[in-house]
């Protein structure tokens, strides 16, 4: 009896160790995210993150006076719901994992986190969203502004890439002398961070619950939504940055594979959604193809490699506590806010583009040909490059 | 894992994805074939990428060890 007790204790500690102290790989959080984006956007929208952090800072802007009209509660608007949930389920799998800690970089480190916000909030303002909304949800949804903007992101993160270099060259880092050995092993925080994970996820099990009671079920649905992209987010450390900066830095190809897989199985699922008549051909299918789209993927795309983390990437780092992507969250989402106000009033968002869905050109089953034809192209271009080390930077 | 003597350490720590990768092979350039670069990050990224680049780039890549608040990762250049 004993011994089988036993082994059950340590198959629960191979089994916890899998799943908190091995990075799951980028090809099981690929087809993770496509599946859990049908299943979102078959239980209310599409997944997206601008909205939720422009809400935030919408608030903030109001409360200082700048704008006139009250935002959305942020409770009660699904996108916010969404990001809450992404950050909180973030923040519970990095605890889970005992990987949360405050990681404070060199300032050099935080002006590059504010500069690259600044510059994925003009861009996610213009794309009207990020690698998410701007690029991901708009090509699941068949829309063809995921095109330019998958463009506009690998020539920005080529951009930010030589950014990134040039710092190398300008600022090399001097030997620094090895530190002794640390007395002891790690205190007692980093022994109950798993309890407290599982606290938080409780917690937002309650308030999916408390949302259900209100006749709220749809937003208590979306956060657990938010909290089950957080977990794999932050379990694969999955990171659209790399899927577009990777094959020109180090040449790895394997985060780009998993995002073209992704779409692909996205793109059938929603794709199945729409022809059936559950969803609205029109939804997300937004207006910016072809160069609000494409300038927009451009700016957010170099921004992103600065500040080291694309609109997903920047909430799930910000939760296990990396202050350079907090303030890259900071001036992402205030500038997103302020960018979409001033194109509102100036009349320039009319401009930015025509809203194109695939299906009125191709029929359905050619636009997801279509879509995958392009998504083996761009696997095609990057597994060569892995192997020829073509447009690699050097390394 | 036993001690190994470096010959160079680049204290990474406080760096995010994916500046201890670029600032690692920055640093290696300065080092002879066969020397010890000790690489110091707190990123917990870093566990992953160094293998995988070292692997891509066929430096020996030796191991790590975890410190109070951070990690040592060990690399030998080829």
């Amino acid at each position: 009896m004993r011994s089988e007790l036993e082994v059950l204790a340590k198959k629960f500690r191979e089994g916890y160790g899998t799943l908190f102290h091995q990075q799951w790989p980028a090809l099981t959080g690929g087809i993770l995210l496509g599946l859990l984006s049908i299943l979102v956007a078959a239980w209310d929208r599409p997944w997206g993150i601008v909205g939720g952090i422009r809400n935030w800072a919408d608030w903030l802007c109001y409360g200082l006076g700048l704008y006139p009209a009250r935002p959305e509660n942020p409770f009660l608007s699904t996108s916010s719901v969404l990001d809450i949930g992404l950050i909180s389920g973030a923040f519970a799998s990095a605890l889970m994992a005992q990987e949360f800690a405050f990681r404070r970089p060199p300032l050099v480190e935080m002006v590059k986190g504010f500069a690259g916000g600044v510059l994925m909030g003009v861009g996610a303002a213009l794309a009207r969203g990020c690698n998410v909304g701007g690029f991901y949800s708009p090509l699941i949804n068949l829309s063809a502004g995921g095109f330019p903007m998958l463009a506009g992101l690998i020539a920005g993160a080529f951009i930010g890439l030589k950014c990134l270099l040039w710092e190398l060259e300008k600022f090399p880092a001097k030997p620094a002398p090895s530190p002794g050995r640390s007395e002891g092993t790690e205190f007692g925080w980093k022994l109950i961070q798993p309890y407290l994970g599982v606290l938080v996820f409780t917690g937002l099990i309650l308030a999916a619950f408390l949302y259900s009671e209100r006749a709220y079920t749809v937003l208590g649905g979306l956060l657990l939504f938010g909290a089950a992209f957080g977990l794999i987010l932050q379990r694969c450390r999955f990171c659209f940055v790399r899927a577009f900066r990777d094959p020109f830095m180090t040449g790895d190809a394997s985060v780009a594979k998993a995002v073209a897989l992704s779409i692909v199985i996205g793109a059938v699922g929603v794709g199945i959604l729409k022809w059936a008549g559950f969803r609205s051909e029109s939804m997300w299918v937004t207006p910016v193809f072809w160069w609000g789209s494409l300038a927009g993927g451009f700016v957010f795309g170099t921004g992103m490699v600065i500040a080291g983390g694309c609109g997903s990437g920047t909430l799930w780092r910000a939760a296990e506590g990396q202050l350079k992507l907090w303030a890259a969250l900071l001036t992402f989402a205030t500038t997103n806010s302020l960018a979409t106000f001033w194109l509102k009033n100036a009349g320039w968002q009319q401009k930015l583009g025509k809203a194109v869905f695939l299906p009125d050109a191709f029929g359905w089953g050619g636009s997801i040909l279509f879509i995958a034809l392009i998504m083996f192209i761009w696997y095609l271009a990057v597994t060569w490059n892995e192997e020829t080390n073509r447009f690699t930077a050097g390394l | 894992m036993e001690e190994i003597k470096a010959d160079e350490t680049l204290d990474a720590r406080g760096l995010s994805c994916p500046m201890p990768v670029l600032r690692t092979k920055k640093a290696l350039q300065r080092l002879l074939p066969g020397q010890i670069l000790e690489v110091l990050s707190t990123d917990p990224g870093t566990r992953n990428d160094l293998p995988n680049w070292c692997k891509r780039t066929g430096n020996e890549y030796l191991g790590e060890k975890q410190e109070k608040g951070f990690t040592r990762f060990y690399i030998r250049k080829k």
